[in-house]
């Protein structure tokens, strides 16, 4: 099921590949050169996803998202850039936009981060039920309960967290900054497997005992959890 | 040189505007005096003769004034007139001339001296008799005024010496400060023709002018440390990068030439790898400058460091764990509140957590804890690892400083330079100890003030 993405990126080459890659997965990509043409066709608030470079000839990122955020387009936006610093990943994500994705960056993450807010759009659509299944697992958000297979799993608070956040992007890759991101609330690059780690505990928890195993990992990319 | 011209006319237009008003002040002054003077010495006069008819008659008053004509410095004018205004007695030719009609008491007046055609000012004081005579006594205020005339004339003349002298200063203090600042500039011309090595020298006063090169000099001290810092930097930035760059280079080639998809596959991973390694230096030195350019301090507000501590020690619990060591974290007996950057803090923290696992591990557990200490927050990651020589703990902190190449792949060696610029942008600094055995990195933040914003 295709959608409708708005790409505002003024460097043809990385245009060009990532609009073939969206393309690939059966999305409908519409481009923009320049910041001024990137917000002109941003406001008819058509478009499912927008992807927004922060360095753009005419008018640049931050003012683009603030000009639609003013103008009460609240069509998702993941900024792209090259400005690496925790302060400006923070300024980028203060100023509107729902995502901030540092370049140079795998199309992996890339699509990961894609997919996950086109799934937050729908997610808003409809009211969704508060339990959560994924297969034969089980969880209950307000009471932070986790079942496989009606067997209740014991999990640290921060192991919960993790696993709702799998759950809520079940079947969808997501990354390990993704992960430190959402979960974790760090905008910072650490140089160990920390993520790895504290994912592969979870899978333990979840896994042991049990035939089918639930939490993926997707080479090159992240983890998914799936049935 | 024109701004000697100006400093001069400038002193000499203060000693113009002093002068003048001093000197008004005198002539005022002396002017003043002089007329309350002859006020006194007429008064007198009229009173004596005044006693002088009371207590002899008209015959002693008439006496009286013909004594005072007699006997008097010329500039004594009396008269005794009948009610008709003919003098009786005295050196007048006739009744004083005054606005409107002679009145009782002092006034000031035109009289006419006996045998003499031209009048002259007068200050006097009439008095009437019972049977309708005017005595008349007084004195011409002639004298009083060309002692005045003599007074304006000084004053004049002061006034011309002091704005000579003025001006005359005004070039001396001109002509020195031009020599100091003329000094400064010269050293400042030559350190911008690029001999940054050259300093302003000190007279050794400690004056104005010494206190300006001595703050000049701490510019350039620090200027030069930036840019010998700048300059090793891109030294070993370049020189850093040269051996990821090449193995990427040569990875790249190989899979390039090669036929066999499996070799391509393997060597393309390796590409991929070489250049996020590459990548991740690029960030962390840029993150470094802009720690150390303080741009983030816009983004300071105040949180619980302990919690922090508590969170991160969380986090990496399972990867010491996993690396064969334990991490304890002391939880701090106070609240550790900080007005700072809570993400560059965190980044700080999981750094030297991150250094102690790689390089403190499987030799003895490591401790993370957080306290308050008199007006600063200590944050301490021990381990019983190898530790840093002394000697080597400044290289240490430096950028790309790392100590042994050979031991990890990752990292390379940014991690406390990192820590380092956070801790300068947050005023504090940090500080490697010894653990015996073991480093033990501290890192002292200022709690009790907001760092100024710049």
């Amino acid at each position: 099921m295709g959608r409708k993405i708005l790409l505002v990126e003024d460097d043809r080459e990385t245009a060009t590949y990532l609009s073939n890659g969206l393309g690939q997965e059966g999305h409908s990509v519409e481009q923009a050169t320049n910041g001024q043409d990137g917000l002109f066709r941003a406001t008819d608030g058509s478009f499912d996803l927008i992807i927004l470079d922060r360095m753009l000839p005419v008018l640049d990122g931050i003012s683009v998202l603030k000009a639609l955020r003013a103008a009460k387009v609240e069509t998702p936006v993941l900024v792209l850039s090259a400005l690496a610093s925790v302060g400006d990943r923070i300024e980028g994500l203060e100023s509107g936009s729902d995502d901030y994705l540092v370049k140079p960056f795998s199309f992996a993450e890339l699509l990961a981060r894609v997919n996950a807010l086109l799934r937050r759009r729908e997610a808003r659509i409809d009211p969704a039920d508060h339990r959560l299944t994924v297969g034969d697992l089980e969880i209950d958000p307000l009471a932070r309960m986790v079942r496989r297979s009606g067997k209740k799993i014991d999990l640290k608070p921060r192991e919960y967290l993790l696993l709702e956040y799998f759950a809520r992007n079940e079947g969808r890759v997501v990354t390990r900054t993704m992960l430190l991101e959402q979960v974790w609330d760090y905008h910072f690059d650490p140089g160990t497997n920390v993520i790895d780690v504290h994912v592969s505990r979870l899978r333990r928890k979840l896994e042991d005992g049990f035939e089918k195993p639930l939490l993926h990992t997707v080479r090159g990319a992240g983890y998914m959890l799936a049935a | 040189m024109p701004t000697t011209l100006r400093i001069a006319l400038l002193a000499g237009a203060l000693a113009l505007v002093s002068n003048l008003a001093v000197l008004g002040f005198i002539q005022w002054r002396t002017h003043d005096e002089a007329v309350s003077a002859q006020r006194r010495l007429v008064v007198e006069q009229g009173a004596v003769l005044s006693d002088i008819y009371r207590t002899g008659g008209m015959r002693a008053l008439a006496d009286g004034v013909e004594d005072s004509v007699t006997y008097g410095d010329p500039q004594t004018a009396v008269g005794l007139f009948d009610p008709a205004g003919r003098e009786v007695v005295g050196n007048l030719a006739a009744m004083p001339r005054t606005r409107g009609p002679v009145r009782e008491g002092y006034q000031n007046a035109l009289i006419r001296f006996a045998k003499q055609p031209a009048p002259h000012e007068a200050a006097i004081v009439a008095h009437r008799l019972p049977r309708g005579e005017w005595l008349i006594s007084g004195r011409t205020v002639g004298n009083g005024l060309a002692l005045r005339d003599t007074l304006e004339r000084s004053l004049l003349i002061a006034l011309l010496v002091a704005i000579i002298l003025g001006l005359l200063c005004g070039l001396i203090l001109a002509q020195y400060v031009g020599r100091r600042v003329g000094a400064i500039v010269a050293v400042t011309d030559r350190i911008t023709a690029r001999d940054l090595t050259r300093r302003i020298p000190a007279s050794g006063g400690g004056d104005a002018f010494d206190r300006l090169g001595h703050r000049i000099n701490e510019m350039l001290d620090r200027i030069s440390a930036l840019m010998e810092e700048l300059r090793m930097v891109t030294d070993s930035l370049a020189h850093d990068l040269r051996s990821p760059v090449s193995r990427l280079q040569s990875a790249a080639h190989a899979a390039a030439e090669t036929s066999d998809l499996a070799e391509r596959d393997q060597q393309l991973t390796s590409v991929v790898r070489q250049a996020d390694s590459l990548m991740r230096m690029l960030t962390v030195a840029l993150e470094i400058s802009r720690s150390e350019a303080l741009t983030s301090r816009s983004q300071f507000a105040w949180f619980d460091v302990g919690e922090l501590g508590a969170e991160l020690s969380e986090m990496y619990e399972p990867v010491a764990e996993e690396a064969g060591t334990a991490l304890r974290f002391e939880r701090p007996r106070d609240p550790t509140q900080l007005f700072g950057h809570r993400q560059l803090i965190a980044q700080a923290i999981s750094n030297l957590v991150e250094n102690a696992i790689r390089y403190g591990g499987r030799d003895g557990e490591i401790t993370v804890s957080v306290a308050q200490q008199v007006r600063q927050l200590a944050i301490t990651v021990a381990d019983h690892g190898p530790g840093i020589p002394e000697e080597r703990r400044a290289e240490a902190l430096r950028r790309f400083g790392r100590l042994d190449s050979s031991r990890s792949e990752e990292g390379a060696g940014l991690g406390l330079a990192l820590v380092s610029a956070i801790a300068h942008l947050h005023d504090g600094a940090l500080t490697l100890m010894d653990n015996g055995p073991g480093l033990r990195a501290v890192l002292l933040l200022p709690s009790t003030r907001r760092p100024e914003d710049t």
